[in-house]
């Protein structure tokens, strides 16, 4: 069973389309499940009581997991002077710490296996350190840290743990964003166009292919920086 | 048998099961972290995972993972004896 995260909506929920088109369960968890139509459970992964709930159901219900796919995010374009403090918490209790919860209890299912496949979120606003991004990019930059951190304590359970960090996607992360920023974003990338939920969910399959078991603690950036 | 027997027979086993070197005697004091370590890292976490099978199997849910565990001054790793006392006051809690 491959878990993701933020399965509601936007790219998880393109990535649980995609893995379930493919014959792979999902079990998907989001703030709100309602009418999902797959396995899942609501969990805010801000919470770490709410996703040591979730490890407990898997437990109980002996779900075998091989794969975690970490894609809840949120984000808040805006100057750091200009963001509440309100803001950039949730910004920062939910891209960071919600990676960092799911990674540190779920993932221990994976380890007894001695098996799986960790896929964590950034964003190309870290790697060309976008203006109007600041915080939102900071939450990202701790990803890629902890993804690399992280990727060498699960090595020896033969886990891997990569992230991806895709540029602008049509996703309602992006509102906000004029088509005129889209393009001076797409336009720093080594391959200058706008790229679909679609090319992100290849990488996904990839990830978590057996065929990319030489893979971990690497940030791949969707359309190159 | 008592609940501290108990639960010092299960870490103890446990924690012998994972050691190569099996002439190594297991005793309270024996390190589980730091320099003199009996065991790495990868050990350890497999120690838990191995443990939390000995709790299933008597009944209770070993949390290696909750604030009230971690966050004590000295933690529940430091020893044989250390993680046996925070095994046997989780199997009485959940008894």
């Amino acid at each position: 069973m491959i878990v993701v995260t933020g399965a509601s909506r936007g790219l998880g929920k393109a990535i649980c389309d995609r893995l379930l088109s493919k014959g792979m369960p999902v079990f998907g968890l989001a703030r709100n499940v309602d009418g999902l139509g797959f396995p899942s459970m609501a969990c805010d992964v801000s919470s770490y009581d709410a996703v040591k709930a979730v490890t407990q159901r898997l437990k109980a219900d002996r779900i075998t997991i091989s794969g975690l796919v970490n894609a809840a995010g949120i984000a808040s374009m805006n100057l750091a002077v200009t963001t509440p403090p309100s803001v950039s918490q949730n910004i920062i209790h939910t891209n960071l710490l919600g990676t960092i919860y799911c990674c540190q209890l779920i993932v221990p299912l994976m380890l007894r296996n001695k098996v799986g496949s960790v896929i964590n979120f950034s964003t190309i606003a870290v790697a060309l350190g976008l203006k109007g991004e600041s915080i939102y990019a900071a939450s990202k930059a701790g990803v890629e840290g902890f993804t690399r951190s992280f990727a060498r304590e699960v090595a020896d359970f033969n886990v891997n743990v990569n992230c991806i960090a895709p540029g602008p996607i049509n996703t309602n992360l992006l509102t906000g964003v004029t088509a005129t920023q889209i393009q001076n974003i797409v336009s720093q990338q080594i391959i200058p166009r706008q790229f679909t939920a679609d090319a992100v969910s290849d990488l996904v399959e990839l990830l978590l292919d057996a065929r990319s078991r030489s893979l971990s603690g690497e940030v791949l950036h969707v359309g190159g920086v | 048998m008592t609940t501290a027997d108990q639960a010092k027979l299960a870490v103890f086993t446990a924690i012998g099961a994972l050691l190569e070197d099996k002439s190594i005697i297991i005793t309270d004091e024996t390190a589980l972290l730091g320099g003199d370590s009996v065991m790495d890292s990868m050990k350890l976490v497999e120690l838990c995972l191995a443990l939390e099978d000995q709790a299933t199997e008597l009944g209770f849910e070993f949390d290696w993972t909750s604030e009230a565990a971690l966050s004590k001054s000295r933690s529940m790793f430091r020893t044989a004896g250390s993680l046996s006392a925070e095994f046997c006051q989780q199997l009485d809690a959940k008894a």
